[in-house]
């Protein structure tokens, strides 16, 4: 049974507890939210793990993405990075492998990861038909072999391109777009419905994926083939369009007593993030919100975590749930293992900057420990609570470079803290 | 040839100059920004007598009031008197909405009674005239429906509502999305019936091209008019609403191909935190084109006071880009607006107006606070009032309770506190 639907019933199931426990909230709140649909707890019947809620009135989660290049098997280095991305606090890992042997990395991953794993099944089902043969020769059956195995092997989330259809097609013509589809996954279907003049076989089959969503209570994360792939392409006719379709999918899919969440940007203005976040949440009924980054300037490649974790701090302040992470190699090229890290580290900097201004008390709590522990001067506190206590510890001269020998006993600072009653801390 | 079409090949027009004037920008500006299509400039280029009247990006926000009769009541003459107190309380366009009888006649009568732009809205007289004729809206005459653009455009008027953004698509996403108040525009309402009876496509959607091709002729603004905008703060920025604002920036795109000024008319219920986005979303989908909203209302709990309702929202939503507001008036929801309530709604809405023009740093509109703020201290009671946005109500209430030649007004009588800071500081004071 799903959760949606236990939900529904009235029982708090074991993950629900959990997550109730996590995030310091009643049971009967998290009940009622995955009974609604504006939480879920990605959570495959088939394998037991770390449960986590995404959703409203929880903390902002973070997902980083994971998976071996087209053409490359080196699957042990996306091991290596898991571990790490594992160790830096992602709550989530996605598998885009599209690389060397799918199944046996996709394993590999699953049975290292005691959280939430996603994945998007296009990616395997376009994969293994280019390495045979044309993109074009997809079958729905090729597509739902793919569905059907991620999700006995115990996968919890699914990136869908669900609502890219015709139409959504014949609107980003009109508007004749700068980037027209960016999303790999979105851009090979979209080429295939164009040239068999069909439409997207996962918008007529939605039912049947509800079906495997359903038997194995895997989380829909509806994605969005028609994001904007840069800054000009941001809150266009396309990709409302698709927004509208999205929405309609999450009415069926909450009939349907399946968890879903939307996947949305990666590219949007600043003065666009607030209207984005709403707007979504108001067409897609308070689904759950996974925005990737979004990246609010294209000019900086290289740095693109820090463009990302400015969007994703002020989208999340804003009601944004789940944030993807992106990494310092965005538009530049692989991720390495250190990129990997830095991601996840910026991300989950953006999601508590966002809690902040979501009023979550765990957040305001954390900042109030390590402003206590700046004053007075309390390093061993600091390097325990610091969001990466690596950079305290890597700091060699930390040690002694607070202790002054400068103004001898005419200390500013000593004066200071007998006005106010404090112990001294050191310039 | 149009404005927009004249812009795009660079010539500056003696319109174009005129509303450079008006609002102290250059006339190149005006130029430039009427050939992107973010402003247009009201002006029928058969009606003699209109003041040209730009609206857009950079513009001071202006202000449109409602007239016209209903089937149930209000004569000629009664529409005339509202029509004369709006002018004189400020309002910069009018639109004549008559579903009563008559129809023609009372519209010619409003053109020739004012310079101000005039709007109409000719489907509400393709409704009115069906059933008179035909018993029924869904009996509609396609034929006519356009012969009625013509014959306005005709007449002179200067900018005209059109539905054509529904179609059996927008009707569809009505459907699945299960609103509260389903559609609430009266033109859409009309359309929606006599789609779904004859099962046919809205053939202003259908033949947008013929609408262009009359609007050119005459260079009539076209307001597209959103037939399932939110009837209620409940159903706003839905997925019907969106799929109807895609459809209008689809045809606002024609529009600018093919030369045709264009605006799009929008919200009238919304909660006042999607405003912003509201605005945000009209001006992404639609190529930046003037935006004509209705109020919009910010709660929909206040029959009697939606004059107020509207104007904060009309104050927010012009403050994020809003460039043409609809007046309500205290009637809205209730009745046919008599004069007194037209007064009302029109200053209001120009009140909310002004507010939003100080935030968008429109020319002028930060000076006449500060004019007023120097009144105030000076105590120039004189000065006060002719700045006053209602001079005559700001008279008539000062009137009330103070003696005519009193240094002090009675809301402090005596502990007047600019009298005595003015004291202490040594600086001068008039009267208070």
């Amino acid at each position: 049974m799903t959760q949606i639907k236990q939900a529904r019933l009235g029982n708090v199931t074991p993950e629900m507890s959990e997550v109730a426990k996590q995030e310091g909230v009643d049971e009967a709140v998290i009940m009622q939210g995955v009974a609604q649909g504006t939480i879920v707890i990605p959570a495959n019947v088939k394998r037991p793990h770390k449960n986590i809620g995404i959703g409203k009135g929880l903390t902002t989660k973070v997902s980083a993405s994971i998976g071996t290049a087209r053409g490359s098997n080196a699957y042990e280095a996306e091991l290596e990075k898991l571990a790490c991305a594992i160790q830096a606090g992602a709550h989530t890992i996605m598998d885009l492998s599209i690389g060397g042997d799918l199944d046996f990395t996709r394993r590999e991953i699953i049975s290292r990861c005691n959280r939430p794993i996603g994945t998007l099944p296009i990616y395997q089902t376009f994969t293994e038909i280019t390495d045979k043969s044309n993109a074009l020769d997809l079958t729905e059956e090729d597509f739902f072999k793919v569905m059907e195995k991620q999700a006995q092997d115990g996968v919890d989330f699914m990136g869908l391109h669900c609502a890219m259809t015709l139409k959504t097609l014949e609107v980003a013509k009109i508007q004749g777009r700068l980037h027209d589809v960016v999303s790999w996954g979105g851009s090979l279907l979209a080429g295939w419905m164009l040239y068999h003049g069909k439409e997207n076989p996962l918008y007529t089959n939605f039912d049947r994926i509800l079906d495997i969503a359903q038997r194995y209570d895997i989380t829909v994360s509806l994605a969005d083939g028609l994001r904007p792939g840069c800054i000009f392409d941001s809150l266009d006719r396309p990709q409302v369009q698709e927004m509208i379709f999205l929405g309609e999918l999450v009415d069926r899919a909450r009939e349907a007593e399946v968890q879903i969440q939307i996947k949305g940007p990666g590219h949007a203005p600043i003065s666009h993030l607030e209207t984005t976040v709403k707007l979504m949440k108001q067409v897609c009924k308070e689904a759950p919100y996974f925005i990737f980054g979004p990246v609010v300037s294209d000019i900086a490649p290289g740095y693109d975590h820090i463009t990302a974790a400015i969007g994703a701090a002020i989208s999340a302040s804003k009601g944004v749930d789940f944030i993807c992470y992106v990494t310092p190699a965005e538009h530049v090229g692989f991720p390495s293992i250190e990129d990997v890290r830095t991601g996840v580290v910026t991300s989950l900097l953006a999601a508590h900057i966002g809690d902040l201004e979501k009023g979550h008390k765990k957040a305001w709590d954390w900042e109030l420990a390590m402003d206590k522990a700046r004053n007075p001067w309390d390093e061993a506190t600091q390097k325990q609570i610091a969001l990466d206590p690596t950079k305290l510890c890597a700091s060699s001269n930390m040690e002694g470079s607070y202790q002054c020998t400068k103004c001898g006993a005419k200390c500013a600072k000593k004066v200071l803290a007998e006005y106010f009653s404090k112990p001294i801390s050191y310039c | 040839m149009t404005q927009l079409i004249k812009a795009k090949n660079g010539e500056i027009t003696e319109n174009m100059r005129y509303v450079a004037e008006q609002e102290g920008v250059s006339p190149e500006y005006i130029r430039e920004m009427v050939a992107l299509g973010q402003i247009v400039i009201l002006g029928n280029k058969t009606r003699k007598n209109v003041k040209p009247c730009g609206i857009g990006k950079g513009l001071s926000t202006k202000v449109n009031a409602n007239i016209g009769n209903s089937p149930d009541c209000g004569s000629f003459e009664d529409e005339l008197i509202k029509l004369v107190t709006a002018e004189k309380a400020g309002a910069h366009a009018f639109m004549e909405l008559s579903s009563g009888a008559n129809i023609d006649e009372f519209r010619r009568q409003a053109l020739a009674a004012t310079e101000l732009p005039v709007g109409t809205v000719t489907i509400y007289q393709a409704g009115v005239e069906s059933i008179e004729k035909y018993g029924s809206i869904v009996n509609m005459d396609v034929e006519y429906m356009f012969e009625l653009i013509e014959r306005h455009a005709k007449d002179g008027v200067d900018f005209m509502a059109v539905h054509a953004a529904l179609n059996m698509d927008v009707m569809e996403r009505l459907k699945r999305q299960g609103r509260v108040t389903d559609i609430v525009s009266r033109g859409g309402s009309f359309l929606t019936g006599w789609m779904l009876h004859n099962n046919k496509e809205n053939p202003y959607y259908e033949q947008f091209d013929r609408i262009l091709e009359i609007a050119k002729k005459y260079d009539v603004v076209l307001s597209i008019g959103d037939a399932i905008r939110p009837g209620c703060l409940a159903d706003s920025l839905d997925r019907a609403q969106m799929q109807g604002l895609i459809l209008v920036g689809e045809l606002v795109q024609r529009a600018l191909e093919a030369g045709v000024q264009v605006m799009v008319e929008g919200p009238g219920h919304v909660p006042s935190d999607q405003i912003p986005a509201t605005v945000l979303l009209q001006k992404q989908l639609c190529h930046k084109v003037p935006y004509y909203m209705l109020g919009n209302l910010v709660t929909d709990i206040a029959p009697g006071y939606d004059h107020i309702t509207a104007a904060i929202g009309a104050h927010i939503a012009a403050a994020a880009g809003a460039d043409f507001i609809c007046y309500v008036t205290p009637a809205e929801h209730l009745r046919l607006p008599n004069a007194e309530d037209v007064h009302e709604g029109v200053i209001a809405t120009r009140l909310a107006c002004h507010a939003a023009d100080i935030v968008k740093k429109v020319p002028g509109a930060w000076e006449w606070d500060l004019k007023m703020a120097k009144a105030r201290k000076a105590l120039d009671w004189k000065q006060q009032i002719a700045l006053a946005i209602d001079p005559e109500r700001a008279a008539k209430i000062r009137a009330e309770r103070n003696d005519s030649d009193s240094e002090a007004c009675s809301m402090c009588g005596g502990h007047c506190a600019m009298k005595i800071v003015s004291h202490y500081l040594g600086t001068t004071v008039n009267n208070c």
